[in-house]
């Protein structure tokens, strides 16, 4: 501790000290634990609600024939299901595990700007609150797809103002979020931490945050044009004008397809901690890891036109996004060979977050897969807005990146909470998740290969028994997911006490199991040394 | 420990006894000023690349959306160093115990007789809280370390309690 003239390192001075009491700790809350906490129960809320939308799609496409909405509501749910999954569940969940962990995983006492990660939090209220209140405007929901593709987006009744600014709202979250969190790993790393001793989570949120960082002003110019192409008169893309609305595909997709890698790099981190846990053994390949992911993200910025093949380009533009798009697999490759090669000769142990993650191994790998297959142009014509894409991201999207979000839940809620979970209940929640999410998705890829468009409500006869059997695996994941909702409250509430290191048995490594559980309000105001 | 040499840590007053006892504490920063200048134009290089070439496409709104995000980094980088100046020091002389804080809003410092002092380490208000450890005289006090761990605010309340107090000894500093 201090002798004379020792320097003694790390704290960042904040006005507050200690929480404010009742609301006001959630409010004015600068504390990364607090916004942490905020951003995970939020995206857990937008889980149900954006899972609400797509069980009201399963119910419709249970039979053919219309059922239970019209074609216009059911293009509202398709959209606002997926702007809501992509944007109020999955990247805040994320931000909310960086916002708890990567203080603790770094050794720095709080985020490096805490009120700016107080207001990138309560931004997203609001702009939720704005998105889902379309649903209640004159014309209803955007309904044009996710992506706001013109001219059909340019449709979109009174709500178009209103999803222009959300995605505004939302992108500026996640800027802020993201400024915070590289700010905070590349300033406020404990003595010692050199960037390769960084966790691998850590080094993932690193490059994410560097890829939202480089691709968010795209969005945002994006649908800053569609805004003024509708009310403003400007021509950026419509045709009638002399625009170009396959541009907007252009532009949309240079951020999409790094969005598509936001989404997945910190999943990356997160199953790349919870493997050797519970192996017993270090990462395999940790150097190669990084780099790997490295490598992901510069590719990402190189192969967006994968997307939109079919709208026509010449053979040698096909030709350079399906050899780019193949040689993702190469780093993808390594991160599978490195997870695999880590458990093997380990000594392995099966808890609920082991099991998400070897799950998230071998159902990603099936995304994986089948990206290979639509990144090959002639087979991209034919699979191409067909249920085999559809197929083909949620297996990236559910069993890929919310099922590393439920691992990560499960592997440190006992740090957060200082208590444990029911495990029984927790592997009863992985196996009703694991099995009917294969029963939702993978008949999804035989419709697909049969010729089934994705986006319509109603369909060919023909269909019908692959569409109900996958409609079954919906209600049953999305039911599933109350009995996680269970499990994460009763935790919050009590249960028997967690201790420090939480997995005795199984060794894990990084700063955030040196602290009690939970961690204090503070976590490391001195900066602790690493080895 | 953590010293950097662009910042050099703040003097004792020179009217300092000479023999005293100095703990000195200082917030942590990875980062140089010109690492850190660094670091923000690698960020910058790729987000101006990518809008500049939509810019020359004729998709102009790109560029102020990266002017503005590259702003915000930039201020984010400047914030986090400028609050890496901080500095708290607990200066013990034969008589006295100096605490002086120094932050961008200029120094604060408090004077307490050394003898005189009581050095109490509060319990946590709450659950999560930390602990708080107070130097009080006579109505006066002052909280210090309020950015250590619990081990740490533990281990300088045990040493600041060695030395400061007890008025029936004087322990050698």
């Amino acid at each position: 501790m201090a002798h004379a003239h020792d320097a003694h390192a790390a704290h960042d001075h904040h006005d507050d000290h200690g929480p404010a009491k009742g609301i006001g700790r959630w409010l004015f809350a600068t504390n990364h634990k607090d916004i942490g906490t905020m951003y995970m129960l939020f995206s857990l809320l937008m889980f149900f609600i954006g899972g609400a939308m797509a069980m009201i799609i399963r119910a419709e496409l249970f039979k053919p024939g219309m059922q239970l909405v019209d074609p216009i509501f059911f293009n509202q749910m398709t959209t606002m299901h997926a702007l809501i999954m992509i944007f109020g569940a999955v990247m805040p969940a994320f931000v909310g595990l960086a916002n708890w962990m990567i203080p603790l995983q770094v050794g720095a006492p709080d985020m490096a700007l805490p009120r700016m990660n107080n207001f990138s939090f309560w931004i997203l209220p609001f702009a939720f609150t704005m998105l889902i209140g379309t649903l209640f405007v004159p014309g209803g929901a955007p309904a044009g797809g996710w992506t706001m593709y013109p001219p059909l987006s340019q449709q979109t009744g009174e709500a178009f103002p209103m999803l222009i600014f959300a995605v505004h709202l939302m992108g500026a979250s996640s800027i802020m979020g993201a400024i915070n969190v590289i700010v905070t790993i590349m300033n406020m790393r404990a003595p010692g931490m050199s960037l390769l001793k960084m966790p691998i989570f850590v080094w993932t949120w690193l490059i994410t945050a560097y890829l939202l960082i480089a691709v968010m002003p795209v969005l945002a110019g994006a649908v800053t044009m569609l805004l003024t192409d509708h009310y403003f008169g400007t021509t950026f893309f419509e045709a009638a004008g002399g625009g170009d609305p396959v541009m907007f595909q252009h532009i949309f997709w240079f951020f999409g397809h790094p969005e598509v890698y936001i989404m997945i790099l910190p999943a990356f981190g997160i199953i790349s901690e919870i493997i050797p846990t519970f192996s017993r053994k270090p990462l395999f390949g940790y150097d190669a890891m990084v780099y790997a992911t490295a490598s992901i993200a510069f590719l990402s910025f190189i192969v967006w036109a994968h997307h939109m093949f079919t709208v026509g380009m010449p053979l040698a533009g096909q030709m350079f996004f399906m050899l780019a798009t193949m040689l993702i697999a190469v780093p993808t490759g390594v991160k599978v060979f490195n997870w695999t090669a880590t458990m093997f000769k380990g000594s392995l142990s099966f808890e609920p977050p082991m099991l998400f993650a070897i799950s998230f191994l071998f159902l990603f790998t099936i995304g994986g897969f089948s990206g290979l297959m639509l990144a090959i142009v002639p087979a991209d014509f034919q699979y191409h807005d067909t249920y085999f894409v559809v197929a083909h991201f949620h297996y990236v999207l559910v069993p890929g990146a919310v099922f590393s979000l439920m691992a990560a839940a499960y592997y440190w809620l006992p740090k957060w909470t200082g208590h444990m979970y029911n495990m029984k209940l927790a592997k009863a929640h992985f196996w009703l998740s694991t099995i009917f999410v294969n029963v939702l998705f993978f008949p999804q890829h035989f419709l697909g290969l049969a010729g089934m468009p994705r986006r319509i409500p109603d369909y060919s006869t023909q269909f019908a028994d692959w569409n109900m059997i996958s409609s079954i695996g919906g209600f049953g994941f999305g039911l599933s997911q109350l009995l996680f909702a269970y499990i994460v409250f009763a935790c919050i509430r009590g249960g028997e006490k967690a201790t420090d290191k939480v997995w005795d048995s199984g060794r894990p490594q990084g700063l955030e199991w040196t602290l009690s559980s939970p961690p204090p309000y503070h976590s490391f105001e001195t900066a602790p040394e690493v080895k | 420990m953590n010293a950097r040499a662009d910042l050099p840590p703040p003097r004792p007053t020179p009217d300092a006894a000479p023999a005293e006892r100095v703990l000195e504490l200082m917030p942590h920063r990875s980062l140089t000023p010109k690492t850190a200048r660094i670091f923000v134009a690698l960020v910058a290089a790729p987000t101006f690349a990518v809008a500049l070439m939509f810019t020359a496409q004729g998709f102009w709104p790109i560029l102020p959306f990266a002017g503005l995000e590259i702003g915000l980094l930039a201020w984010a980088v400047h914030a986090s160093m400028r609050s890496g100046q901080e500095r708290e020091t607990i200066t013990v002389s034969q008589d006295s115990v100096i605490i002086r804080h120094w932050d961008r809003r200029g120094v604060q410092s408090s004077v307490f007789p050394r003898h005189w002092s009581r050095v109490t380490l509060h319990a946590p208000p709450a659950a999560l809280h930390p602990s708080r450890l107070m130097l009080e005289s006579r109505g006066h006090a002052c909280e210090v370390g309020r950015f250590l761990t619990e081990d740490e605010r533990r281990s300088l309340a045990v040493r600041l309690q060695q030395l400061v107090g007890n008025m029936n000894e004087t322990p050698a500093l």
